[in-house]
């Protein structure tokens, strides 16, 4: 029976693989199956409510939030296992985000009932759904790593260790409930609150009022503005003591189905807090910072709001996110804050005397960036029809890049040392100059261009008119195609760099000088795998720049990657994560970040993953060097 | 068996021109599969039925119906290869009069759904006819049909062409569905709706809209009335 597939699939994904075999029968009697193809929108951000819980059988979904008209913010990829719609479900309310099948999905459907009555019953599965909807699903191996970092003791995670108190909003302010409804709107409205406290003529609370009813009982249904507002207040007040974890309140409200608490502490009242308070202690703070950034209107702000980036690293890596969607979320961030900055310039220079599009490469376009980067950046301008429009052009394009680069330097990103910047007039140039330094680097491999190749071909747009960065795209996919001989030059560049492991499985460190017994986990681990991956990819014409995604469309067209693909991005996401970590608890601790790592710092866990994850990126050079053989000196 | 008759005769209103309006994700389906003694009309019979609800794109598991019947015409040994279902598994199960009005209250006025489902539906009426005097009035599809319809309005090398048999495990295994357990009427049932599933984004994109653009894309008469027999259907 198709149930008993259900059933078999339940049994493995957490938390329904806690339940007892009578009560998952029962769930899985009441599923639904749905199928989504590709690319086809499953909630809609501020639409509709999800009515169900759906967890995915089959396929991945991407989960973002668009704040402004053409502005996405990431939030999460959720693949097999995972579940999407809880809180929606669960509040009513409507969806918070879009989710998007980035591949053909199936889910099964869970109804409203059926989640409530087992998050009713059974305690565990509502803290897995409160941690998980947070975007806290994390394997074995992240949660070693999470457990063991000097800042976070023991499984530390907000929800679970913020007082309620702490994020109330406090100096709640009330009025009596013999007041009109339209006397309370006034004064929400002017002390800017979305829920009023009523209370008795003894003082003691009576009820609450929220936005929400003002809308629901008043606008829409015709009211008379004068009535009492103790008509339409809400007289079930649901308490909880400033003590109690956020979690608690979070449990409290699904279980009320309210979107308001009374914080008591001591026997009074100190603060209300709204779910709206709780979701901003969660996922959505980098549409904070997205949003601040887009409001600034100087590049001294922006100052400001940039070292917001670091405390949002801190808040992810606390919730448990992987590193590829930290890494993400900080490119997002990162992007929004160079396009301001160009914004800003423009304003101050006028507009540009040609189309441009400002490129940025490195691991920059490949969105790995951890924390504050080099600036790697350039432009292309669409070719200049004449020699005065040429002039123009360098005079306008000098000028920008120059004070780009300075507003991106106030907000901490320091320059390229090899001076690979638009400012650098070298990488600022006509498309029909960037074709040129591509085929010449392609025909002539020299091992600069070589070196420049790794560096430039992971090339995207941030700014300006894309088109002249996918038609240079287009380009050097032509250009590369069948191109053995680069190809090849290429290979014997990457397969220098070796992971640090030696014959028997043990690490090699450094014997002397400043990282003794250390080992550079950027150079000996990340470079090698980002660089096998990139030649994979340009013998294939892929597009993408991310390792990633390169690994996910390779999979299919590749057949070398499709045996690893899955290892890789494990191995990927591990190392990625370490190094996040690593240089995370420096910043803290007031040092530079580097990537120097002592591996008999590590625990024996996150010791045998990284052997394993060194183990897997040997094997890939093998394969490499194997291919290129006849190239390899 | 009087209420199965007034059943049956309620049934007859069928394909109401409103029903046609319906756009295809809002539609109810009953997919439906039966396993029989063999493909000659005279001599054989149904020996296991089964039917899943669908309402547009979801797939309901809730209520799934499934009957094992007592079959009017003996096992024979081919057919025994084929399902698995032995004649010491059928005896002592309902017979088919009760199987059947339970299948028609089932079905309720939904659009059928089936893989060459002109067989399926010989053989139900057939029964039908013979105990309660009149079959199903239900429209009905043929994903064979469909996907014949979505193969011809496709580039040549999009979808696989020919098949050895209906076509119906070599189109899941197209789609990514597992075919694990096939040959038994629910789970042929269960990868027919899948397969339906799939093919109701496509024709969407394709601008099929409604039920009765479906209706006539999908018609059991253009679909293989002898498609379990041979694979010739798809028009190549």
């Amino acid at each position: 029976m198709p149930v008993d597939d259900v059933l078999e699939f339940l049994r493995d994904v957490s938390p329904f693989q806690d339940l007892d075999e009578a009560t998952l029968r029962d769930i899985a009697g009441g599923i639904s199956m749905e199928y989504f193809p590709k690319g086809s929108t499953i909630l809609h951000q501020d639409g509709p409510a999800s009515e169900y819980l759906r967890i995915i059988r089959k396929g991945n979904v991407k989960v973002f939030i668009r704040s402004g008209k053409d502005d996405e913010v990431m939030i999460d990829l959720r693949s097999e296992g995972d579940s999407f719609g809880f809180l929606s479900l669960v509040s009513g309310d409507k969806s918070r985000a879009n989710v998007v099948a980035i591949d053909d999905t199936v889910c099964y459907l869970i109804g409203r009932d059926a989640i409530l009555r087992l998050l009713e019953h059974y305690p565990v599965f509502a803290e897995y759904f409160l941690v998980s909807f947070l975007n806290k699903y994390i394997d074995k191996t992240y949660k070693e790593i999470h457990k063991r970092s000097l800042l976070y003791g023991g499984g530390d995670r907000l929800l679970f260790t913020t007082p309620v108190g702490e994020i109330a909003t406090k100096g709640v302010i009330t009025a009596s409930q013999a007041v009109s409804i339209r006397e309370a709107s006034e004064v929400m409205s002017k002390n800017e609150i979305s829920s009023l406290v009523l209370t008795d003529a003894s003082g003691v609370p009576a009820g609450i009022i929220t936005d929400r009813d003002l809308r629901d009982k008043v606008v829409s249904k015709g009211r008379d503005l004068s009535d009492r507002i103790s008509t339409i207040m809400s007289i079930s007040l649901i308490k909880a003591e400033a003590r109690d974890y956020c979690f608690e309140a979070l449990l409290k409200m699904v279980r009320y189905n309210v979107h308001h608490l009374l914080i008591i502490d001591n026997g009074r009242l100190k603060g209300v807090i709204t779910d709206h308070d709780l979701m901003l202690l969660q996922g959505t703070s980098p549409i904070s910072v997205a949003r601040e950034i887009e409001s600034q209107p100087a590049i001294d702000g922006l100052i400001v709001a940039s070292r917001k980036t670091t405390k949002l690293i801190d808040l992810l890596l606390r919730e448990g996110a992987r590193a590829s969607n930290i890494t993400r979320i900080i490119s997002e961030i990162n992007d929004r804050l160079l396009r301001k900055v160009i914004e800003i310039t423009e304003k101050k220079l006028g507009p540009p005397p040609l189309g441009y599009c400002w490129i940025v490469f490195g691991s920059e376009g490949r969105q790995e960036q951890t924390f504050k980067t080099d600036q790697d950046n350039a432009i292309i301008y669409a070719n200049p029809g004449d020699d005065k429009k040429a002039e123009d052009a360098k005079r306008y394009f000098s000028a920008l890049t120059l004070l780009v680069r300075d507003g991106l330097l106030k907000c901490g990103f320091p320059p390229c040392p090899a001076d690979y910047m638009a400012s650098n007039p070298q990488w600022c140039q006509p498309i029909s100059k960037w074709k040129k330094y591509f085929s010449d680097w392609i025909n002539e491999p020299t091992p600069e261009a070589v070196l420049k190749s790794l560096i430039f071909f992971d090339f995207r747009p941030v700014y300006g008119d894309a088109g002249l960065a996918s038609d240079l795209r287009d380009y050097l996919t032509g250009a590369i195609e069948g191109r053995k001989l680069f190809l090849g030059y290429m290979a014997n560049t990457i397969i220098n760099n070796m992971p640090p492991i030696g014959f028997f499985k043990n690490f090699i460190v450094e014997k002397t000088g400043e990282h003794k017994d250390e080992f550079d986990l950027k150079v000996k681990g990340i470079a090698p795998l980002v660089d096998a991956v990139r030649l994979f990819a340009l013998e294939r014409g892929v597009r993408e720049t991310s390792t990633l995604e390169r690994i996910r469309e390779l999979r299919e067209r590749h057949t070398m990657v499709k045996d690893y693909a899955e290892e890789l991005e494990h191995a990927f996401e591990f190392i990625m994560l370490l190094r996040i970590h690593h240089q995370f608890e420096e910043i803290v601790s007031g040092k530079a970040p580097d990537n120097f790592i002592n591996p008999s710092k590590l625990s024996n866990l996150e010791k045998r993953t990284i052997k394993d994850a060194f183990h897997l990126i040997s094997k890939i050079q093998g394969l490499v060097i194997e291919r290129y053989k006849p190239m390899i000196w | 068996m009087v209420r199965t008759a007034a059943l049956l005769n309620f049934r007859k209103r069928k394909e109401s021109p409103a029903e046609e309006d319906l756009p295809l994700n809002r539609a109810r389906y009953v997919v439906i599969d039966t396993e029989l003694t063999g493909l000659d009309e005279k001599k054989d019979s149904i020996v296991s039925m089964a039917a899943i609800r669908m309402t547009g794109g979801a797939i309901d598991l809730e209520n799934i119906f499934t009957r094992v019947v007592n079959p009017a015409s003996s096992l024979s040994a081919e057919s025994v290869v084929i399902h698995g279902i032995t004649p010491s598994e059928t005896a002592g199960k309902p017979s088919i009069e009760d199987a059947l009005s339970e299948f028609a209250r089932f079905c309720r006025d939904d659009l059928l759904v089936g893989h060459c489902v002109s067989i399926d539906l010989t053989f139900i009426n057939k029964e039908m006819k013979r105990a309660f005097g009149s079959g199903l009035g239900n429209p009905a599809l043929d994903t064979s049909a469909i996907y014949a319809w979505i193969v011809k309005r496709s580039p040549e090398k999009a979808f696989p062409r020919s098949f050895s048999g209906s076509g119906l495990y070599e189109i899941a295994s197209y789609f990514g569905i597992p075919v694990s357990g096939a040959h038994d009427a629910v789970m042929d049932a269960f990868i027919t709706a899948q397969v339906f599933q799939r093919f109701i984004p496509i024709l969407i994109e394709r601008g099929v809209e409604d039920v009765g653009d479906l209706l006539r894309i999908g018609h059991p008469s253009r679909g293989g009335e002898n498609g379990r027999l041979s694979g010739e259907m798809y028009g190549l």
